[in-house]
């Protein structure tokens, strides 16, 4: 990985409010290129083809016609500046091509170029641009500098959503021979194995248990988590991450207990032990699907009528919004709950119904704060009310702990801050992209540490908790555990 | 001769106007609209995404989310401009309607408010290195456009009157391919050449996200969940 010998130490001020353009400060920064074998294991050009411009045009000429909203979007950005200071990759980086309409701008212009009037007649006067190498290089690098997490969104008032020009971007890159490494490896491992870990059954199975074991010692119950259980009612679908990962693992324990709790009978699957769909973040719709397929077919198989996600942003988004679309719908599922379903919906569904009770006195040591996960806040919702995705989640956690600090109102809810490692980018060779990332969201996390003495951050993604629990302590918060939301409901439950 | 050129070309433009955004709004409608990604939270109710489309439309509510200068400025400049418009469809009718006479009466303000707003956005574009690194030559040329043709128009109305009855005349004759003379007034010409640029330019820039705003999947779809 050659971009490790460029990536020098972070250095990142404290509560800048918007930075001064630095050019060309994260042009340095490259994430791995998958390899040949990676890339032609997705059926994709191994590596660079040698009519990667026209093809690379062509397939831009495609997706135009296939996402309507990319075709919108190319055409109705004012320059209105509203999004420049609103990302916070260019807040952390200073770098103008992490502004979003800049980012949108590596692949207007080409599309001035060759698909409007005014762009092949006066390509200086409306900034029209080749498709040339240097240009190709920026597309490869400021695509993999945006999480894809729609924050410009919310402030651009044409509706433009950058994360649309990232996922294009990013599938043709892959589909002329540059996919990223990260990203495309996890796809093939989800394909061929079930889950981005490449973890097979046997090895899953083992993992279950002696977390069984555990809890067994923590409680004295026998509480289990169950996998390929043909007599379930209910799959439960989780990110992989909850298998091993810190403070992940916590998360899935406290889902066991509540469901245990509940009376629920439950099951993981071998087939679909991975919630996560990185094809989302590549732009590639006809991977996503296979991936979202094989939920609905171990759903299916297992002969559940209830689907439940775990915490996961981009999984939520995807089964939320985009399952429909990819699988075409859920017959077999209850009527009840036709709809693959969060489980803090479900969560909230049984405190409300008195299924379970909460006991806040059990979490007297914590001072928490609650970080909506991007996928969740602007791609998807819950519980069938607008806004839902914020008043679940902080209700759930109002129940299990004393004290809930909210950090900064322009930082939270719509306005959510990405961790910095979202879309794809949670890989070592862009560290130091994922640490200036984190700044605005590690500033407000300070002001309430400083304010309120918050010890535990609360996330609902495992991407977010990953990202959190390596960058935090870069910005001087190594005391703040970050904490997955089921791991307090957990400890509240009064078994 | 000339007169009649200038017609000729208006009927043009209007030609060009009306065609220019059916196959913009073609090229969008033509496109596949597969996924849904609406922002969430998004309305639940097709009531709820008109209300929602009603407040970006005319109130930039995304717009006074994230920067107020840029929000009080663009709300000054499109409201100056549409109230201006409606001053121009005097030109429409032989005898003034009542309805226009406020506006007429008012105009002064509307013109005030539009350039104002002008001068903001331009300064901004100027003045905010963000603002200059996004922006390409014709960025600037939209603002300046707009701007000359608000400052021609207030010197053939306050400084140097010209007979608006012939320019109504003119104008009408355009819609039916009748070309009628102008008054002879250099003022005017100046005035209506800027204008013939910006109906030629609407369509094929990004004048036209007027019109894509609605168009906006973001904005446009729903929660169906
Ligand atoms: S806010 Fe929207 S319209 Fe304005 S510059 Fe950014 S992307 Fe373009
Ligand atoms: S989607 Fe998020 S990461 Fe990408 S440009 Fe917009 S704010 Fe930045």
């Amino acid at each position: 990985m050659n971009a490790d010998k460029h990536t020098p130490d972070p250095v990142v001020g404290r509560y800048r409010v918007i930075p001064i353009l630095h050019e060309g400060a994260m042009a340095q920064t490259h994430t791995a290129n998958a390899t040949p074998a990676i890339q032609e294991a997705s059926g994709l050009p191994g590596k660079l083809v040698a009519d990667w411009h026209d093809r690379a045009i062509a397939r831009l000429g495609e997706l135009l016609k296939e996402r309507r909203g990319l075709q919108v979007f190319m055409d109705t950005c004012t320059k209105c500046g509203a999004c420049t200071d609103k990302c916070h990759y260019f807040l952390g980086t200073a770098d103008p091509k992490n502004m979003p309409v800049a980012r949108q701008d590596l692949i207007r212009s080409v599309y001035r170029r060759h698909f409007t009037l005014a762009g092949k007649l006066f390509p200086k006067l409306v900034g029209a641009r080749d498709l040339d190498k240097p240009m190709l290089e920026d597309w490869y690098r400021y695509f993999h500098q945006c999480s894809e997490c729609r924050r410009c969104t919310v402030f651009c008032p044409k509706g433009i959503d950058t994360s649309e020009v990232t996922m294009a971007g990013r599938e043709i890159l892959a589909a002329i021979g540059l996919g990223q490494q990260y990203s495309q490896e996890i796809i093939g491992k989800v394909n061929s194995v079930g889950n981005n870990l490449g973890m097979k059954k046997p090895a899953l199975a083992n993992v279950l248990e002696s977390l069984e074991e555990d809890i067994l010692d923590e409680t004295g119950l026998a509480i289990r988590l169950p996998l390929d259980d043909a007599t379930a009612d209910m799959l439960v679908v989780t990110p992989s991450a909850d298998f091993f990962a810190e403070p992940h693992v916590d998360g899935l324990i406290g889902m066991a207990k509540v469901l245990h709790a509940a009376g629920i009978h439950w099951t993981l699957s071998s087939e679909a032990s991975e919630a996560a769909n990185f094809a989302l973040f590549t732009g590639q719709h006809d991977q996503m699907q296979a991936i979202a397929l094989r939920i609905s077919t171990a759903a299916q198989s297992l002969g559940v009528s209830r689907i439940v996600m775990g915490e996961c942003g981009h999984a939520w988004r995807v089964a939320y919004s985009f399952m429909d679309t990819l699988v075409g719908g859920f017959d077999y599922l209850d009527p009840e709950h036709p709809r693959p379903e969060h489980i803090c919906e479900l969560s909230h569904e049984l405190l409300q119904s008195g299924l379970i009770t909460l006991d806040p006195s059990r979490n007297a040591d914590k001072v928490v704060t609650f970080h909506d996960s991007c996928n969740v806040a602007r791609g998807a919702g819950m519980g069938n009310i607008k806004g839902g995705q914020f008043t679940i989640p902080r209700a759930l956690l109002r129940a299990s702990v004393p004290q809930l600090v909210e950090m900064s109102s322009d930082t939270t809810h719509q306005k959510t801050f990405c961790c910095g490692g979202g879309g794809g980018l949670l890989t070592d060779d862009l560290m130091e992209v994922r640490v200036k990332g984190a700044l605005p969201r590690a500033q407000a996390l300070q002001a309430v540490v400083s304010s309120d003495k918050v010890t535990h951050l609360v996330a609902i993604c495992a991407i977010c908790k990953t990202q959190l629990s390596q960058v935090l302590p870069q910005h001087d918060l190594a005391d703040v555990q970050v904490t997955s939301l089921h791991h307090l409901v957990g400890d509240a439950l009064v078994l | 001769m000339f007169d009649t050129l200038v017609g000729i070309a208006f009927s043009l433009a209007w030609l060009w106007l009306v065609c220019g955004i059916a196959y913009r709004v073609s090229v969008w409608l033509g496109a596949r609209s597969r996924f849904l990604i609406p922002l969430a939270p998004a309305p639940r109710s097709r009531v709820g995404v008109l209300g929602r489309l009603f407040l970006e439309v005319f109130t930039f509510r995304s717009l006074a989310r994230a920067n107020r200068t840029t929000w009080l400025a663009s709300l000054a400049f499109h409201y100056g401009l549409l109230w201006t418009l409606v001053m121009h469809l005097r030109f429409a009718y032989e005898v003034l309607p009542i309805f226009i006479v406020p506006f007429i009466r008012f105009g002064i303000w509307a013109t005030l408010a539009l350039v104002t707003g002008l001068v903001i956005l331009l300064l901004r574009r100027l003045l905010i290195d963000r603002m200059r690194y996004i922006s390409s030559p014709s960025d600037y040329l939209h603002l300046v456009l707009l701007l000359c043709i608000a400052l021609s128009g207030v010197l053939i109305k306050r400084v140097w009157p010209t007979n608006l009855f012939e320019v109504g005349e003119f104008f009408r004759g355009t819609f039916v391919l009748n070309w009628m003379p102008l008054p002879d007034h250099a003022g005017l010409i100046i005035h209506l050449s800027l204008v013939l640029i910006l109906l030629f330019v609407f369509p094929i820039s990004k004048l036209v996200h007027g019109v894509g705003v609605v168009f906006s999947p973001t904005f446009n779809q729903r929660d169906r969940s």
